[in-house]
């Protein structure tokens, strides 16, 4: 398996996906959220299409309180990851909407630590 | 300036049994916006898979995220797990582990299949998609023990072996199984009212499918050749004869046509694997505590599913992330929706064979 790594800073990581990303050679999967306490650890997962086992995987942390700038401009199907980082991890992630999965009356946040 | 209507559809609605609920704006029966809310049974799995639940369990709880896809989901993640702790699957078990794949895409696909006759208004379809199906639903309970959930694939190899008793049930039932088969692909394919019916509607052109990232049968039915059992080497698809099955109408009769042709594919698959059986064990011990990060694609039936684990050298995960086809599928969904008339919506979403237990896991 050959996964590349590339840790960037949460606010150059738009442009980082802009230069990088082909919609005809990059297949997007998700972005997923870790709580690494008091933090979270973002990670965008890409595979290219065709090829056996190869990953470009792009990380940067984020602080609770920061805006987490969407990819929609550059990837538009990436709005579901982002709501569902909103409602599991309590993100606040530029445009998204709380409510995909979660009501209001669910826990807040789940995904959080502590 | 025509009627403008706000209709639901769902979240329940006869043409999907699970919860889903799409807010149709429309002016004169055409959708000009559309809202999803996909959260009905948020069972928080992810969440209990990272507190409650010991690594080596996992693989039996993430099986409870879908009855359908199950053997998918235990795939995922103890894939994701072995290739962290670095295991060596013996190779019968990786055989064994490919046929009941397959197993499940028939019956996934042919019960796609079998509820997409049912929108269309073919009862009669419907019915005989669904009874061909049971012979499959009677050889996973053969092989695995269960007609759903399925708990087959463990870290380290497969629970139960298959029988010489079995092994003569899997052929004599598949064999007939493919001439059914066969018989519902003309059907679905040569129909007159079919045709008319499905071709051109829910258009998914090639470039949509790349933009939105479209996955499994609806992404193949649209000319993007995609597949991750041909780019993720989790199973030996290549030795058994797997096709990489591509069409281009991009719409509900092609990605119908998608799902035929992957069945007849796999039965053969199955033969083949059952032909090819290497000997050995099923099972290697699995010792030590996972540590790092690792991820794994698997080809649900429904398309790719993702498995993402990270670990500390602890009983408990770190984190353990899925991302299901039908989530992935959603935005495209949703974007096809723009501009289609109302009475397409049932088998467009449909076509889509969508998985909400998946999706709210």
């Amino acid at each position: 398996m050959k996964v590349e790594e590339i840790k960037v800073p949460l606010r150059e990581i738009r442009r980082a996906i802009k230069d990088f990303y082909d919609p005809k050679e990059w297949h997007f999967i998700t972005v997923n959220g870790t709580d690494i306490g008091g933090k979270v650890e973002l990670k965008w997962f890409f595979t290219k299409y065709g090829e056996e086992e190869v990953f470009k995987v792009f990380t940067a942390e984020a602080n609770y309180d920061d805006e987490v700038p969407t990819i929609t401009y550059i990837i538009p199907s990436a709005w579901i990851a982002e709501w569902e980082l909103a409602d599991l991890l309590g993100l606040n992630v530029e445009g998204a909407k709380k409510g995909l999965f979660l009501d209001p009356d669910s826990p807040k946040a789940p995904l959080r630590r502590g | 300036m025509g009627n403008k209507i706000t209709i639901p559809f769902g979240s329940q609605h006869v043409a999907l049994p699970e919860p889903i609920k799409f807010v149709f704006q429309t002016e004169n029966e055409r959708i000009v916006d559309v809202e999803v809310d996909v959260g009905y049974v948020h069972r928080g799995i992810e969440k209990a898979c990272m507190t409650k639940f010991k690594y080596m369990q996992i693989g039996y709880v993430v099986a409870r995220v879908c009855g359908l896809c199950a053997i998918s989901h235990t795939l995922g993640y103890v894939t994701a797990i072995e290739r962290l702790m670095e295991i060596e699957v013996p190779r019968k078990a990786l055989y064994l582990r490919l046929i009941v794949s397959e197993l499940d895409r028939i019956h996934s696909h042919l019960l796609a299949m079998g509820h997409l006759a049912e929108v269309a208004g073919y009862e009669n379809l419907f019915m005989h998609t669904f009874r061909d199906r049971e012979l499959v639903m009677e050889l996973l309970e053969l092989v695995t023990g269960n007609r759903v959930q399925f708990d087959y694939a463990t870290v380290g190899g497969v629970n139960r072996d298959i029988t010489p008793e079995v092994e003569k049930e899997l052929r004599e039932k598949l064999k007939v199984l493919k001439e059914k088969t066969l018989w519902l692909k003309d059907v679905f394919e040569n129909d007159y009212t079919i045709k008319l019916r499905w071709k051109g509607i829910g258009v998914i052109t090639p470039e949509m499918a790349k933009e939105l990232n479209v996955v499994g049968p609806p992404a193949r039915a649209s000319g993007l050749a995609t597949d991750v059992r041909n780019e993720f080497n989790y199973l030996p698809f290549k030795e058994v004869g797997y096709k990489l099955i591509v069409r281009n109408e991009g719409d509900i009769y092609a990605r119908n046509l998608v799902r035929a042709e992957e069945t007849l594919n796999a039965i053969d698959m199955v033969f083949n694997a059952l032909d090819g059986m290497p000997e050995g064990d099923i099972k290697v011990p699995v010792k030590g505590l996972p540590d790092g990060e690792s991820l794994a694609r698997v080809e649900a039936p429904r398309g790719e599913l993702f498995y993402y684990v990270k670990a500390s050298k602890k009983m408990i995960l770190d984190r353990l992330r899925i991302r299901v086809p039908t989530f992935a599928n959603i935005p495209v969904m949703k974007e096809l929706f723009i501009g289609m008339d109302y009475a397409d919506v049932p088998a467009t979403v449909i076509s889509f064979d969508p998985c909400l237990s998946c999706t709210a896991r």
